[in-house]
């Protein structure tokens, strides 16, 4: 048995917020000290911080787009590699860091767990065999289903009932076979009509081939994902991404999603209003107003981080709008029946009028909301930067003076279209621990993360307390996984694999014979070589649903 | 056809889709080759160039598509070997299609201009997909060529030409890649595993190659197995090993094991050498 002693517990589930408690560590898993063999390992924490490993909700790191922009940007790499050691091996990137170097990165951050946050069903087997390249952390894909044709198809239905048994089958299928976690949607209805040419897209525009709105595609698949009761709510890219005056287009999103859990992810990039003249500015202020009082939806932030960054999405319509405004490099695919995805590389400036009003947008939102439960930390990365960046956005959120130099590097016009500077709050550690690990632990319904209660994963951080709280968690001073300490001294001492985490939602897992007919007329691979096997899951766990 | 043998039928030409049930009569197929094949054969259209001008066509064709005028040159000139004329006739195809694709091997690639010629046909993309649908994909030489680009890229962040000298991956095509490094003479020893080097590389290449000790992971004979000092029979992926497969655009699919080798998977081969170096480092690491 393993104990970590003298060390403040942060453990916001369990109502600890700094208490000096030890924490008693066998088999992976966190015991109650009576019930267990002797202490025959001994982390003294005194002076430190101890959390439960943290829980990244949404980040691109494993699958066909994260490769992609991979091979298109090797100037991503020349300059950031990691020598290999004897405990672990090579890497090279910074904002599309390899494999293994991820795994290792978010490791030495504490963090213990991700989610790879947009899959097409048909490029799944890519993204797990990434994930099981991927050491440290246990990890899950979100199933993109948004502008997939069949479900399309499906939600042309008149009949009610018929079309929500319809759904749920379609949501169980598409999960099974694509061993994901969640439900992804990314801006509902406009990728497949960019496809055809039609760049509008509002809620209520028919949307081809058969002319469903994006309104009734969330409505439907947030309903079906309540019904199935999956472990974490439908994942939803809201239309209309980073234009001027989009927070309108959200807050009718969740209007129309009322009381039907959701997930809104980097809501930064939603959260835009418009001036007179049509120029950006920030709406967070009306956003969290609304999301006060709707604890059924959650957000996670996307801040931007200025510096480079690879911004890649299943958003193909904005990836081409990014791609003509900046000139920069683009690749753009089109994933047959089922989605678009497209990669941009560009790099954030604080000079830049627009991209310093994003910044203070995604902070507005952390600081302006009041129940961290809701809040997730996330850079979206790489698109708003890389994951990387984490301990400096803490810094600025728990300390006030710091946040304050760097806005005066702004753009001064930035400052009269945001509220930034106008807010006093600083975080606290338990709310910094809620909004990296409990939090996102919580929403995914991941009972066994984000906490040190009895009977919790093993996964846990350690941090040597500091003034800088940049420096504080940049490099954990003990990281364990699955009771394992894996992270000490700066150094990476093993690499481990971590668990895949699947739902088995119930209902059939077959496909409908009318739409079995469209795969085979429609799709280029045979329906029996369409799910991916377990071969391809190293140490699966099944969450429960309900 | 040659290379890609079921692609015509199954997935461009000849494929029947939602929005072009008729299959290839809703279809328009162009090659451009320099010399007659299987594939230009079954063409509506041919262009036959003449070699070492790819860059300069798509020039024009990005020229025209932009509406420049073209000094020097009238409607019957030839570009590439081919009238202006029609050139101009395929690009107003092009911006009529709903959805294009061009496909290209590496005729392109490894003809006079190289890496250029690849970066003004992908240019000439990028600007047709301003009004019109259409993309590119590259039809990488035989089987899985795709596969070991991309799990190469997610491990080291590079496709190919990747040196670990150093302790960590470089990238350097025309340096690190196989031709240059034998021509050099930069290796001392080689692990080849699922390619024939006898039937592939040049000359002065294959010569130095085989003066060094080579270890060879090879299913069948070849024009390889004659010379590798080692020889390491395996059991052929998709056959006698399960594996994964991607395919020219990226959609990974699973490989089956249909009937038992006597021969190990190249993955178990590889994986046992690994754990006997390990095992023999971990020794020399410990001073025994």
């Amino acid at each position: 048995m393993l104990k970590i002693t003298n060390g403040q517990v942060y453990d916001p589930a369990n109502g600890l917020s700094g208490e000096v408690k030890d924490i008693y560590i066998e088999g992976g898993k966190i015991v109650n000290p009576s019930s267990a063999s002797n202490v025959d390992e001994i982390i003294d924490a005194s002076g430190c911080v101890v959390m439960p490993g943290g829980v990244e909700i949404h980040s691109h790191i494993a699958g066909a787009k994260v490769n992609s922009a991979r091979s298109m940007c090797p100037e991503d790499h020349y300059d950031h590699f990691k020598v290999s050691t004897w405990e672990s091996r090579a890497g090279t990137g910074y904002t599309v860091p390899t494999t293994y170097l991820t795994g290792y990165l978010y490791s030495q951050l504490g963090y213990t767990t991700a989610f790879e946050a947009a899959v097409p069903p048909l490029e799944a087997r890519h993204a797990h065999e990434e994930l099981s390249d991927t050491p440290m952390l246990d990890a899950g894909i979100y199933t993109l289903m948004g502008n997939n044709y069949m479900l399309m198809k499906v939600l042309q239905e008149k009949d009610d009932s018929r079309r929500r048994e319809r759904i749920r089958n379609m949501i169980t299928w598409l999960l099974t076979s694509s061993q994901g976690y969640a439900v992804k949607v990314v801006n509902p209805g406009g990728v497949e009509s960019w496809k055809w040419n039609q760049r509008k897209v509002d809620l209520d525009t028919p949307v081809p081939p058969y002319g469903v709105t994006p309104r009734t595609i969330i409505y439907e698949l947030a309903a079906g994902v309540d019904e199935l009761k999956l472990p974490h709510a439908m994942h939803l890219h809201a239309n209309h991404l980073g234009e001027t005056g989009n927070y309108k287009t959200t807050l009718e999103t969740m209007r129309t999603l009322e009381g039907l859990r959701t997930h809104f992810t980097h809501l930064q990039f939603h959260s835009y209003g418009a001036t007179k003249k049509g120029g950006i500015k920030s709406a967070a202020p009306e956003m969290v107003d609304y999301l006060n009082e709707h604890p059924e939806f959650t957000f996670d932030i996307g801040q931007i981080v200025f510096g480079p960054a690879t911004t890649m999405t299943a958003d193909a319509p904005m990836q081409f709008n990014l791609h003509q405004l900046t000139g920069n490099k683009w690749i753009n695919s089109d994933i047959e029946m089922e989605t678009g995805s497209g990669i941009v590389p560009l790099r954030y400036r604080p000079s830049i009028m627009i991209n310093a009003v994003q910044w203070c947008i995604g902070l507005e939102l952390l600081l302006l909301s009041q129940n961290p439960w809701q809040v997730v930390l996330t850079t979206d990365h790489p698109n708003g930067g890389p994951f990387t960046a984490y301990p400096e956005i803490i810094r600025m959120l728990m300390d006030r003076d710091y946040r304050r130099s760097r806005i005066e590097k702004l753009n001064p016009r930035a400052l009269r279209r945001t509220y930034l500077q106008e807010l006093d709050r600083e975080y606290t550690l338990e709310e910094i621990a809620i909004i990296t690990r409990s939090a996102p632990a919580r929403i995914l319904g991941l009972t066994d993360k984000g906490h040190l209660g009895i009977g919790a994963d093993a996964d846990v951080a350690i941090y040597r307390e500091g003034r800088n709280k940049s420096r504080m968690f940049a490099k954990a001073d003990h990281v364990l996984k699955d009771g394992k300490v894996v992270f000490r001294d700066e150094q990476t001492l093993e690499g481990v694999a971590g668990k895949r985490f699947i739902v088995a939602p119930d209902g059939p897992r077959a496909l409908a014979p009318d739409l079995v007919e469209d795969f085979k007329n429609y799709y280029t691979v045979q329906l029996s070589n369409f799910a991916v096997q377990e071969e391809y899951l190293l140490r699966p766990q099944e969450i429960p649903c309900g | 056809m040659e290379s890609h043998m079921r692609h015509f039928r199954k997935f461009s030409a000849a494929s029947r889709g939602m929005y072009i049930p008729e299959g290839r009569k809703g279809r328009k197929v162009v090659v451009i080759d320099v010399r007659p094949t299987a594939s230009s054969r079954m063409a509506d259209i041919f262009l036959q160039v003449t070699p070492g001008h790819d860059f300069e066509i798509a020039s024009v064709l990005r020229a025209m598509l932009k509406g420049l005028k073209l000094e020097g040159l009238d409607e019957e000139s030839l570009v590439g070997g081919v009238a202006l004329s029609r050139w101009r006739e395929l690009l107003e195809l092009v911006k009529k299609s709903r959805y294009g694709v061009i496909l290209y091997g590496i005729g392109l690639t490894q003809s006079r201009g190289k890496d250029l010629n690849l970066e003004q046909v992908i240019t000439l993309v990028n600007e047709i997909n301003r009004t019109a649908r259409f993309c590119i994909m590259p039809m990488r030489g035989h089987a899985n060529v795709n596969g070991s680009n991309q799990v190469l890229t997610w491990q080291t962040g590079y496709p190919f030409a990747i040196n670990y000298n150093r302790g960590y991956p470089r990238f350097n095509p025309g340096e690190f890649s196989v031709v240059d490094m034998l021509k050099r003479k930069d290796i001392d020893a080689a692990l080849i595993v699922a390619t024939d080097p006898g039937a592939h590389l040049p000359q002065f290449a294959l010569r130095y190659l085989q003066s060094v000790p080579t270890i060879l992971l090879e299913p069948t004979i070849t024009l390889s197995t004659s010379w590798a000092n080692v020889v390491i029979p395996v059991a052929p992926a998709g056959v006698g090993a399960a594996g994964t497969y991607y395919r020219m655009d990226n959609v990974p699919l699973r490989l089956k094991k249909i009937v038992d080798f006597p021969y190990p998977s190249d993955v178990e081969v590889l994986q046992a050498i690994k754990e006997r170096v390990r095992h023999a480092k971990n020794h020399k690491r410990a001073g025994l």
